[in-house]
């Protein structure tokens, strides 16, 4: 059995103030979502959507069906809810899309390590929901009417949508590291999108009973919902409305461990390894 | 035993070296017992048909898919050592794809600062690599509008981009037509040649074999059925190789061959199977050798010109790879 040696005679050994590899990758890929215009294009719907939304919400505030803070909170949700769907159809594309476009071989052939290639894609698939975030900021301003709801609201909406995203995009990392197809991938997270919205549409009284409450902290997306409503709305204190954080807190970690603990090493040309 | 970096002169020179390779996926064998060696400088071609084991081989040797059983040491590191091996091979593998928004230029930075050169040293190194494979001109191009021989080379460029001490290159003419060919495979040799590099060839066609590689393996159903030099392997293939092929029409075939045949030099004439007129002139190995000198063609030629049997076509017998080709392969079919 032989050894690594310290020096080569051939093969180039990382130089001096090179940059590290995940680095490398998210910059490239960052350069290929954004400049390719993949991300925009979602962003361009991720606007329209907020739009309509914006404009419904305002409607019912001037029918003073709502509060100007239950209005912040329900577009807040709206942006929650869009923009993972931007972090989950990238996520979901960044594995089996290079396997598709014969891509995948050379990175693998590098001598980075897997978990390296998979953060730099991870961080980059991370990046439309800063923006996202940003983009909802001026119909959080014009639905507050002035309230201090929207200091709040920006706090909360990004600390919930960051553990969101990242628990999204990591789950569809995986899914698209175990699949030959984008569209398989994008198919599987969709289903796992649309269950965790199940439970918004239960009835309240059902969410209220033991079983409600802990279906909602199961599912850390309507996890998320009931804590910005705990406290925007409702004016909890974090020490009452905390479990609400931890679900998509939990949500994240165990998301990540799995993500880079076990799929990332596995990560192979083919699905079946 | 596998030789370490410390082992001498000689063992330094024996760049790759693969032994009792074998993958098994369930039932199913895809590779049985692959074992040879490569010399710096020197190139292997890996001949065999489609689904013979030539990319699970290379997939193998480039640590992208693990290996059942055996081993195999590059550049002195053992398979053990995947991420260091990958430091020391280059590799084009078959139907790569390319990202078609990134200019050739960018691209092979981004690979070289993959491999953990830093940026300005990895723009150096892949300017200086787009020159060498004639692409300077459209360095800042988009690889989406390069043609399909310019993406090999650009592949090519690629596989070096790290400096390896071993390049493979899997079906690299793949959809080239002629003239892209023969640039392609003037490069693969300048790699070997001038770089002095240990090449691995996989391909199909045996013309890109005969005329690149100085050693070949012949593989067949996941089996390696001959290895060696290419004279050696055309020397395996038989007692009778065919040293001239000499082509006469069909109604004249059975005449040519009995005038042929009749020549003292000749041990037999054989036509092909495909009825297409050719006659496969196997000699009477003269001190130990069956190649014809030019009098024996002369002979044979004069003989059917004589005789007013007219000659549509003579090939030398640069295509003998192909028979023993053939025949391995046929042979471990039945």
């Amino acid at each position: 059995m032989t050894a690594p040696a310290a020096s080569a005679p051939v093969g180039v050994q990382t130089s001096r103030g090179a940059p590290p590899v995940w680095w490398v990758v998210m910059k490239q890929e960052l350069l290929e979502l954004w400049s390719g215009g993949r991300v925009l294009n979602f962003l361009v719907l991720f606007t329209l959507l907020m739009s309509l939304t914006a404009f419904l919400l305002a409607t019912n505030t001037e029918l003073h069906l709502l509060d100007p803070e239950q209005t912040v909170v329900v577009a807040l949700t709206s942006a929650l809810t869009f923009g993972l769907f931007i972090g989950l159809a990238i996520g979901a594309e960044s594995i089996s899309g290079e396997r598709e476009r014969a891509t995948l071989e050379p990175l693998l052939l590098t001598p980075s390590g897997n978990r390296q290639l998979v953060l730099g894609k991870f961080l980059a698939a991370m990046s439309p929901w800063p923006a996202a975030m940003a983009l909802t900021l001026p119909y959080m301003a014009a639905l507050s009417q002035g309230r201090q709801v929207l200091g709040e609201a920006v706090l909360w909406g990004a600390l919930s949508g960051t553990l969101l995203a990242g628990a999204f995009v990591a789950l569809a990392m995986m899914v698209s590291i175990w699949s030959n197809s984008s569209r398989l991938s994008l198919f599987i997270c969709l289903l796992v999108y649309a269950a965790s919205l199940i439970p918004a549409q239960l009835p309240t009284e059902f969410l209220a009973s033991p079983g409600g409450v802990l279906i909602t902290l199961l599912d850390p997306v309507e996890s998320s919902d009931q804590l910005l409503s705990k406290v925007l709305t409702s004016g909890e204190p974090l020490s009452q409305a905390w479990p609400y954080l931890a679900s998509p807190a939990i949500a994240l970690a165990l998301a990540l461990g799995a993500l880079f603990g076990y799929a990332a090493p596995r990560l192979r040309l083919t699905a079946r390894g | 035993m596998f030789q370490t970096r410390d082992s001498g002169a000689d063992d330094r020179s024996q760049i790759l070296h693969a032994e009792g390779l074998r993958k098994v996926y369930g039932a199913r064998t895809a590779l049985k017992n692959l074992s040879f060696s490569l010399q710096a400088g020197r190139v292997v071609g890996f001949l065999g048909p489609n689904g013979a084991g030539k990319t699970t081989s290379i997939r193998i040797l480039t640590t992208i898919l693990q290996p059942s059983s055996g081993h195999f040491v590059v550049d002195g590191i053992s398979s053990d050592h995947p991420e260091e091996i990958r430091r020391r091979i280059g590799v084009l593998p078959e139907g790569l794809g390319f990202p078609r928004q990134l200019t050739g230029l960018r691209y092979l930075t981004y690979y070289g600062e993959l491999f953990g050169r830093a940026t300005a040293e990895a723009r150096a190194v892949a300017d200086q690599l787009l020159d060498e494979v004639g692409l300077k001109a459209r360095a800042q191009s988009p690889i989406g509008s390069y043609s399909h021989g310019m993406r090999q080379r650009l592949g090519i460029a690629r596989a070096l981009v790290n400096d390896p001490a071993v390049v493979f290159f899997d079906e690299p003419t793949l959809g080239l037509d002629p003239r892209g060919q023969r640039e392609l495979l003037g490069l693969i040799q300048a790699v070997a040649r001038q770089r002095h590099k240990g090449v691995v060839l996989s391909s199909h066609l045996l013309s890109e074999i005969e005329g690149v590689c100085d050693d070949v393996v012949i593989m067949n159903a996941g089996e390696v059925v001959a290895k060696g030099s290419v004279a050696d392997v055309i020397g395996q293939g038989g007692h009778d190789p065919i040293a001239v092929r000499v082509r006469v029409p069909v109604s004249a075939l059975d005449t040519a061959r009995g005038l042929i045949e009749a020549l003292p030099s000749v041990r037999a004439a054989v036509p092909a199977d495909d009825g297409s007129g050719w006659l496969g002139v196997q000699l009477v190995p003269e001190n130990g050798s069956s190649d014809p000198g030019p009098r024996t063609v002369n002979r044979i030629l004069e003989t059917l010109i004589a005789a007013d049997v007219p000659i549509a076509g003579v090939d030398s017998g640069a295509n003998r790879l192909e028979d023993v080709f053939l025949r391995l392969t046929t042979e471990t079919i039945q």
